[in-house]
């Protein structure tokens, strides 16, 4: 005899299910394995005393996002556009775009 | 015994288009026996089939079914004994297309939730009755109008019921289906089922098995009362 | 009970085959749905696993950064002020940084040029962040020419190729002594690109920046936390990801709205009133459409985050990977550890689950309690 299909889409389901925690289960091992792998970062950036994550290297003020100043970037005339795709993305930092 | 004391049906009562469908109608219907609701349409025979098979109730009056009065039911208790009472056949068989013949069967049961396994083998049970056996897998749109016609009235009796109802069953039928219809619902009053049937069809009104034909016009019994 | 479940699962069959009869319609519907989940699912896993490593990685950034400021814009900062910044109280120590930007017209691409703390490369050779030594093909042993401030070209050979592990901070760098980089850029002996301070207590960080910015009126500090809050408001709610979300969002929620406003279909409403013809209650009539909702969206959810999960993390974000590269032609590939906020993910579910489904429940109210005489008139 045929599957019925409640039992088709349940096993599916269920399958799934177990698919999403195997995922979760592997994020928690990769995250609790990364811990030697951090160490060696953040030695890096404390021996090179760096400051941002090199997401953007095409504008200087997306490359060291902390380290920008807000009229450069943000911009230097009001009504000029923004021509880099990453100053599209992101925000000026909370430092520079907050009211004193 | 099935009775009717009195009942009127109005339709969108109190907007412009109100209308009334039954006026004041009293009537028994005997089990075991097979009843033709008799009139042209419009006179109220469907809206009548439908107050006594606990699909509406009736706007004034009351209905019993064997001295339990169900006009004042719930929907739950109306739902439950509608669906262990009758069985229904409609007009255009009223079949769900998309799934197979045998799902059509089993669905009227699917609410009571029966065992699969068990409801399964009594809906093919069903079916080989009416010789479908072999079409149990066939969806509903590749069914000959006979089979749809066999696979309705498969439905209408997956609750064993005691009633069976059906509405105008022969409009869309030829003389030769008219007649094998005839022959399925001879076979279950054989079984001691009571049938009720509204038609204008000669053919139905007019059959041996048929054992009181009630007129009606205007959404009014004119001939065939029983005393009361 | 078991009648209960069973009655569930006939419900349930019978749904599944009701949702199969529209097979080209529901598919569609599934798969605009499987879509907008797997886009949201992958940008919150990847922001989240983002800002996660930027908190833990930055962590270890300079406590305080003094820049100073010209004309509303940054200028090299004399070395000399360190002298009297080391005087502040609570300053453990004061280093002088070296850095700047180099573009490479032949590559298109943007360096970020250092002079490092610790070890630094002998005058003539440098260490190069892996991105570069991919991009250009380089390996440890060449030499590479750069032109100078002057347009003078100076040769160097590679040291070293940082580990690509650590690319996300060292993809861009180019490493080199302090007595080339002079040379290089053209930066007076006297004058560096900022200061990075040491503070002994981080509730002191305010207390010095003040302090600087009193001593040095054209001064501008930077404070650990602000460069941590930074990365924390990284594709925070106004930025263009965002954007990208609430497009995905609309669309979606246009699709949906269009069908379910156009509501039951007649033949939708006729099967209705047939199932209550022949013994269904209304409530059974609700948990079919109760199944219909759920059916769609807990298997759009599921796959949904399932592909996200696989897309962000086993393929590096492959189909973000150009949106964050816009022109540039140096980048790192986002290796990024699986930081899961599973609070996210259970917002997700409910965000996507239930209104679906209390939505395709709502319009069927009607419908199903229609008296069951309907198919008879």
């Amino acid at each position: 005899m045929e599957f019925r299909r409640s039992t088709i889409y349940m096993g599916t389901t269920a399958i799934l299910v177990l698919s999403l925690t195997g995922l979760m289960l592997h994020a928690k091992a990769k995250v609790r394995a990364s811990a030697p792998l951090f160490a060696r970062k953040t030695a890096v950036v404390r021996q090179l005393e760096l400051t941002d994550l090199c997401l953007f290297t095409e504008a200087t003020y997306t490359r060291h996002l902390s380290m920008t100043d807000l009229s450069t970037p943000f911009q230097d005339a009001p009504l000029s556009l923004e021509h880099f795709p990453s100053g599209g993305l992101v925000g000026p930092p909370p430092h520079l775009a907050q009211k004193p | 015994m099935i009775s009717a004391r009195n009942i009127s049906k109005v339709f969108n009562a109190g907007r412009p288009n109100e209308f009334t469908a039954l006026h004041g109608v009293s009537l028994d219907v005997q089990l075991h026996e097979t009843t033709v609701l008799k009139g042209p349409s419009g006179s109220g025979k469907t809206t009548l089939l439908s107050l006594i098979g606990c699909m509406a109730r009736p706007t004034t009056g009351r209905i019993f079914l064997n001295e339990r009065e169900i006009t004042s039911l719930p929907e739950r208790f109306l739902t439950e004994v509608r669906r262990s009472t009758f069985g229904f056949i409609f007009q255009q068989f009223n079949l769900i297309k998309g799934i197979s013949a045998l799902e059509n069967v089993m669905a009227p049961a699917y609410p009571t939730g029966e065992k699969f396994s068990l409801l399964r083998r009594r809906a093919m049970e069903t079916l080989e009755m009416f010789d479908l056996g072999k079409r149990a897998d066939a969806r509903i749109e590749w069914l000959s109008g006979g089979e749809a016609q066999r696979v309705a009235i498969a439905r209408a009796l997956i609750h064993n019921p005691a009633i069976i109802i059906a509405d105008e069953p022969t409009t869309h039928l030829d003389t030769r289906l008219s007649h094998e219809f005839m022959d399925i619902m001879g076979d279950l009053k054989a079984r001691g089922t009571t049938i009720i049937l509204a038609s204008h069809d000669p053919l139905v009104y007019g059959s041996d098995l048929v054992d009181r034909v009630v007129e009606m016009r205007d959404g009014q019994v004119v001939d065939g009362e029983s005393a009361l | 009970m078991t009648r209960m479940i069973e009655r569930q699962r006939h419900i349930m069959d019978f749904t599944l085959a009701a949702l199969l009869r529209r097979k080209g319609k529901n598919g569609a519907l599934l798969s605009v749905y499987t879509l907008l989940v797997f886009i949201l699912a992958s940008i919150l896993f990847f922001t989240h696993a983002l800002k996660h490593e930027a908190a833990l990685v930055l962590n270890e950034a300079p406590e305080i950064i003094v820049q100073r400021t010209m004309t509303g814009r940054y200028q090299t900062i004399p070395v000399a002020w360190s002298d009297r910044i080391r005087q502040i109280n609570g300053v453990i120590s004061v280093h002088p940084r070296l850095w700047g930007y180099k573009y490479d017209k032949d590559f298109l691409a943007n360096y970020t040029m250092m002079v490092p703390a610790g070890n630094p490369p002998e005058p003539g050779s440098i260490d190069i962040g892996s991105g570069i030594s991919r991009m250009r093909g380089a390996n440890r042993g060449d030499i590479i020419a750069f032109a100078g401030h002057d347009g003078q070209p100076r040769s160097f050979t590679i040291r070293n190729i940082f580990d690509s592990e650590s690319q996300l901070v060292t993809s861009d760098l180019i490493l080199l002594s302090e007595k080339d980089y002079r040379d290089f850029s053209g930066i007076p002996e006297d004058q560096s690109t900022d200061l990075a301070l040491q503070v002994r207590n981080p509730r002191e960080y305010a207390t010095i920046a003040e302090k600087i910015s009193r001593m040095y009126p054209d001064s501008r500090p930077i404070v650990r936390t602000e460069i941590q809050r930074t990365y924390d408001a990284l594709f925070g709610w106004r930025s263009g990801l965002m954007i990208v979300i609430f497009a995905a969002v609309a669309l979606a929620f246009v699709i949906f709205a269009w069908d379910k406003a156009t509501g039951l279909s007649a033949e939708e409403q006729k099967e209705i009133g047939i199932l209550k013809a022949v013994g269904w209650e209304t409530s059974d009539i609700m948990l079919m459409k109760f199944w219909e909702g759920s059916i769609i969206s807990l298997t759009a959810f599921l796959l949904g985050t399932i592909l996200a999960y696989a897309h962000v993390f086993f393929t590096s974000a492959a189909l973000f990977a150009p949106v964050i590269k816009g022109w540039s032609t140096l980048y790192p590939t986002f290796r990024l550890t699986p930081f899961i906020d599973f609070g996210q993910v259970a917002t997700l579910f409910f965000l996507t689950v239930v209104p679906y489904t209390v939505t395709t429940i709502i319009p069927s109210w009607r419908a199903a309690t229609i008296d069951p005489d309907t198919v008879m008139r």
